[in-house]
């Protein structure tokens, strides 16, 4: 029972461009997953876009930020595994 | 697990062999790395039939929803057709005696009567020095995600064909200079209007006749050399960002020794039937070698090669 709080409360952030598809299909299997997340659009918010390249270490959209655990790119097994999920 | 066909791969030529083939009622496995292939990082597709100007992603989309109406347990009729993405193919290995296949995965061995091969096209990498270090420091693939990211940056495009010069148009609307590097002394490709356009526009430079040398930065990319074909005089220009459009390479490492391919690495079919050089094999689409690489191209050969090992199966 109480994993499963945890997971509810998790901090996710997805920085994206409305224009990558690879942000599109991270975000839609998250809803499917029902999960939320708060999206970071870095196309229109340049101070995010700095956050994102500072804690990433790199330029390449999505990214994930769970608890403080970053994600690179749509790894799908990755984030499973931080977010407790059957994949 | 046992299947009457697999079917390798997620783009166009794939999806389409998959809805052919379930509603041909055959035991069907698509295992793809992920749906769309290719078409996904299309900004704007103009010539697909009945759905002008949508992005890639938007188009895959749609083609993903057709595909899974065909899903075993859709609900939407009975089909038998399972999907697996996020997994990709490593080998194919004939299974002793039986006149089958075996499938292997980065996860699973599967068992199949008849493969059809839709794996496509990958993107050919850079190799000069300094490609590793700036992989995504600056280095980028796929415009239509990382275009945004140069907003007031400068900005290099590598390699001037039809994929090349749509990067470029694409930022326009960010970044404040863009060099494009082009290996010919003229702009190559079928898409005229784009080319005058890009010819018009005044943050565009062309560098004609001149080849990537090396990439230089510390932390993110900081500057590029190029060399001059004809003056063999190298130059150094500061760029923030380098995208890369040099081509691409067929699919189908996966397969070599198995199949017979041509030079380009592109498997050899029958182009009435996508017949491969192994009897219940069959590929379609951009990993063949088929002339034109186009999305609907792709997705008639899809069905073509379903037709086909329907015909195989039958007769088998």
């Amino acid at each position: 029972m109480y994993s499963d709080i945890r997971v509810a409360l998790k901090m996710i952030k997805i920085y994206s461009t409305p224009t990558c598809p690879y942000c599109h299909t991270l975000k839609a299997f998250l809803k499917e997953k029902g999960i939320e997340f708060n999206d970071i659009d870095v196309s229109s918010d340049s101070k995010a876009a700095e956050e994102m390249i500072e804690k990433s270490g790199q330029m390449g959209v999505p990214v994930s930020d769970i608890d403080g655990e970053i994600v690179i790119g749509f790894d799908k097994e990755k984030i499973c595994q931080l977010l407790k999920l059957e994949c | 697990m046992n299947y009457e066909l697999i079917i390798i791969g997620g783009g166009p030529g794939a999806m389409s062999a998959a809805i052919y083939a379930a509603r041909k009622k055959i035991k069907t496995l698509l295992v793809a790395k992920i749906l769309g292939g290719q078409m996904m990082e299309g900004y704007q597709i103009e010539n697909y039939l009945g759905v002008p100007g949508l992005m890639g992603a938007d188009l895959t989309k749609k083609f993903a929803e057709h595909l899974k109406k065909f899903e075993k347990n859709s609900g939407q009729g009975i089909f038998d057709l399972e999907i697996k993405e996020g997994e990709e193919v490593k080998n194919i290995k004939m299974a002793p005696d039986s006149g089958e296949f075996e499938v292997c995965s980065d996860r699973r061995i599967y068992i199949t009567k008849s493969i059809i091969i839709a794996t496509g096209r990958a993107e050919r990498k850079l190799e000069v020095p300094g490609t590793k270090e700036f992989e995504g420091k600056g280095i980028t693939y796929c415009a239509t995600c990382d275009a945004p990211l140069f907003r007031d940056k400068i900005v290099a495009v590598i390699g001037a064909g039809d994929s090349g010069q749509d990067t470029v148009w694409q930022l326009t609307k960010y970044a404040s200079k863009i060099y494009l590097l082009n290996r010919y002394n003229e702009l190559r490709g079928d898409d005229k209007n784009l080319q005058e356009k890009l010819k018009k526009e005044p943050k565009v430079q062309t560098l004609s006749e001149v080849e990537l040398i090396k990439i230089l930065g510390d932390k993110f990319v900081t500057a590029l050399v190029y060399r001059n074909f004809r003056s063999k005089e190298e130059k150094q220009i500061e760029v923030n960002g380098i995208f890369v459009e040099i081509g691409s390479t067929p699919a189908s490492s996966f397969v070599k020794g198995l199949l017979r391919c041509n030079e380009k690495g592109e498997i050899i079919v029958d182009h009435n039937s996508c017949v491969t050089s192994v009897p219940g094999i069959f590929a379609a689409g951009d990993v063949t070698d088929i002339l034109e690489k186009q999305i609907i191209i792709s997705a008639g050969e899809g069905a073509k090669s379903a037709l086909s090992a329907y015909n195989y199966l039958k007769n088998r």
